[in-house]
């Protein structure tokens, strides 16, 4: 078996990263990926929430394309609404962990899904928030997930704030009336995983073996804080390998567009 | 709000008669039950000036869009969630240098569900997700008070709140619906609850009317008691290729090929000209499909409707 990729190291962190017993509200697309590995690797009670309400309590027989995609409601618990999931489960606090997928994201650890450029001619117009807004807003234990390792992924700021992680700073995140605990606790992409110092800025805090500070700097548009405080993050064994393919090929049968690499 | 039977109506006596150009209509749906066979016929009578509202846009969206059917959008979201793809006319129809066209307010799913809710219970305004600093507060262009912050007469705290939205006309896919118009849909229900209280006048679009015996089996299923819907419209698949929980899977190859075909607007007029213009009507369009996707996509059960 070949070693793993970026890719495949990036989905395993992410999996890793969610707790045991751990309530979490999954948003699309990485995130399904990386709890289906997670209940099969480390977290087999795991229970997922979606925004439309449904709950997941069990390795669906077949990989749901997006939390709509209601081969994820067969069998399960429990199929509620939008207000179950977004205010009962994530704003009253019955979610541990919230994950969501961070195609665009600053330095405070604002999302972009909206648009690139000047709002009302946007070079790129992408699809908007759904829920995410909810995610970045209400959830606990927040963690972001991008697969990329674009500078164009991580500017300085973001032109528009879908999801707000700590808009200017901590400080500015708390006067503007946000809940305690929630806000992004960190980011997990192919490189490693980052933080959010004490004032909400971004820095480098693991890496995976062989990535060197000048490429994770490479990667981001703005001088970023290299702080790695242990050792390079745990690659998967063979096993662990095997299951991540399985669930990438199954991803790939259910037409999921993957990175070239996977 | 009126009792008795409801007039079951042809998909395009619905259209003719309920929405003439210019028309504000919520849709239903949240990338499951979206009523595609709606936006199909709105798309053959070229329909024009649609204030269109939904909170998961999707693909009905898009088609929409692209087929200059809507000035007006207020949405969530807008994409294609099978790969995910991007929304291709949706984003032709926005981006600098694209074709233009559309006038574009959003709100975040939460966001959108609350103004609905505040709507559906004719209360001032409700409470909201915290937006506060988020481009959504910043940027308004068609709801320039679609949120405000006030002070929270309780703790003197700042409160993101939300105006009552009550769409003039809303349409609805449901599983099944008997001739009162007592309406049940199946699985989750996302913010469809809210936004059938919330809209003055209500079309259900049913796979199938039945006895209001069978609506008794599962009176939990309702989403909309009889009294709150105005016509029915009857239509098996009309949901294609969203799924419809309890009666059939997403046709995800069919996402692909609307995906790969509206990637060009010469290609996207040829998906129309397919698969919307050249079938008349929904029953052709699901002819066109072939029996054996049907089988294959079909999940019908006992248990479920």
């Amino acid at each position: 078996m070949t070693s793993a990729s970026a890719f495949e190291k990036f989905l395993f962190t992410g999996a890793s990263m969610i707790e045991r017993d751990q309530v979490v509200f999954v948003g699309f697309h990485w995130p399904m990926l990386m709890s289906r590995i997670a209940r099969r690797l480390f977290a087999p009670d795991l229970v997922v929430v979606y925004e439309n309400g449904i709950v997941e309590d069990r390795l669906t027989p077949i990989f749901p394309t997006s939390p709509c995609d209601l081969v994820a409601a067969e069998n399960s618990p429990a199929c509620l609404g939008s207000v179950d999931a977004l205010y009962l489960w994530l704003g009253a606090g019955r979610v541990g962990q919230t994950m969501l997928e961070a195609p665009i994201v600053d330095r405070y650890g604002n999302v972009n899904t909206t648009a690139v450029g000047p709002y009302d001619q946007p070079k790129v117009r992408l699809p908007g928030s759904g829920g995410g807004t909810e995610l970045g807003s209400l959830g606990r234990g927040l963690l972001l997930v991008s697969a990329s390792t674009n500078p164009r992924s991580y500017p300085d700021r973001v032109d528009y704030v879908t999801s707000p992680g700590y808009l200017s700073s901590r400080f500015d995140r708390e006067a503007a009336g946000y809940k305690p605990d929630t806000g992004p606790q960190a980011l997990v992409n192919p490189l490693g995983v980052f933080r959010f110092d004490k004032w909400g800025e971004m820095y480098a805090s693991a890496v995976h073996e062989g990535v060197t500070p000048d490429q994770v700097r490479a990667a981001f548009s703005w001088p970023i804080r290299v702080q790695i405080e242990a050792d390079a993050l745990a690659a998967p064994d063979g096993e662990q390998l095997e299951v991540i393919r399985q669930e990438i090929k199954h991803a790939r049968e259910r037409a999921y567009v993957l990175p070239q690499e996977a | 709000m009126t009792t008795g039977r409801k007039p079951v109506l042809s998909m395009r006596e619905a259209v003719e008669r309920h929405v003439p150009d210019g028309q504000e209509v919520f849709i239903g749906g949240f990338a499951f039950s979206d009523p595609m066979a709606f936006a199909h016929e709105l798309i053959r009578q070229r329909r024009q000036k649609l204030f269109v509202m939904k909170t998961s846009g999707g693909v009905l969206v898009d088609q929409l869009v692209g087929a200059g059917c809507v000035d007006r959008l207020l949405s969530c979201h807008v994409w294609n969630s099978v790969g995910p793809v991007p929304a291709h006319c949706f984003r032709r129809a926005l981006e600098a240098g694209g074709t233009g066209g559309l006038q574009l307010e959003e709100m975040s799913y939460g966001a959108f569900t609350t103004s609905l809710m505040a709507g559906a219970c004719d209360f001032p305004f409700m409470p909201t997700t915290p937006v506060a600093g988020t481009g959504h507060f910043k940027h308004r262009s068609l709801r320039a008070d679609k949120f405000a912050a006030i002070r929270d007469p309780f703790t003197e705290r700042s409160v993101c709140v939300v105006p009552p939205l009550k769409p003039a006309l809303g349409v609805f896919h449901v599983q099944r619906a008997d001739c009162y118009g007592n309406s049940q849909l199946f699985g989750p229900v996302g913010e469809m609850r809210w936004a059938v209280a919330a809209c003055r006048k209500v079309i259900v679009i049913a796979e199938e009317l039945v006895d209001t015996d069978v609506i008794r089996e599962r009176p939990e299923c309702t989403i909309a008691p009889g009294f709150m819907v105005d016509a029915i419209v009857v239509e098996p698949w009309s949901a294609h290729p969203t799924d419809a929980y309890g009666c059939y899977l997403r046709d995800l190859e069919h996402s692909q090929l609307y995906g790969e075909m509206s990637r060009t607007t010469q290609g996207f007029e040829r998906y129309v000209d397919e698969w919307i213009l050249g079938t008349q009507d929904h029953r052709a369009f699901i002819a066109k499909l072939g029996q054996q996707r049907l089988a294959a996509l079909s999940a019908r059960r006992e248990r479920t409707v």
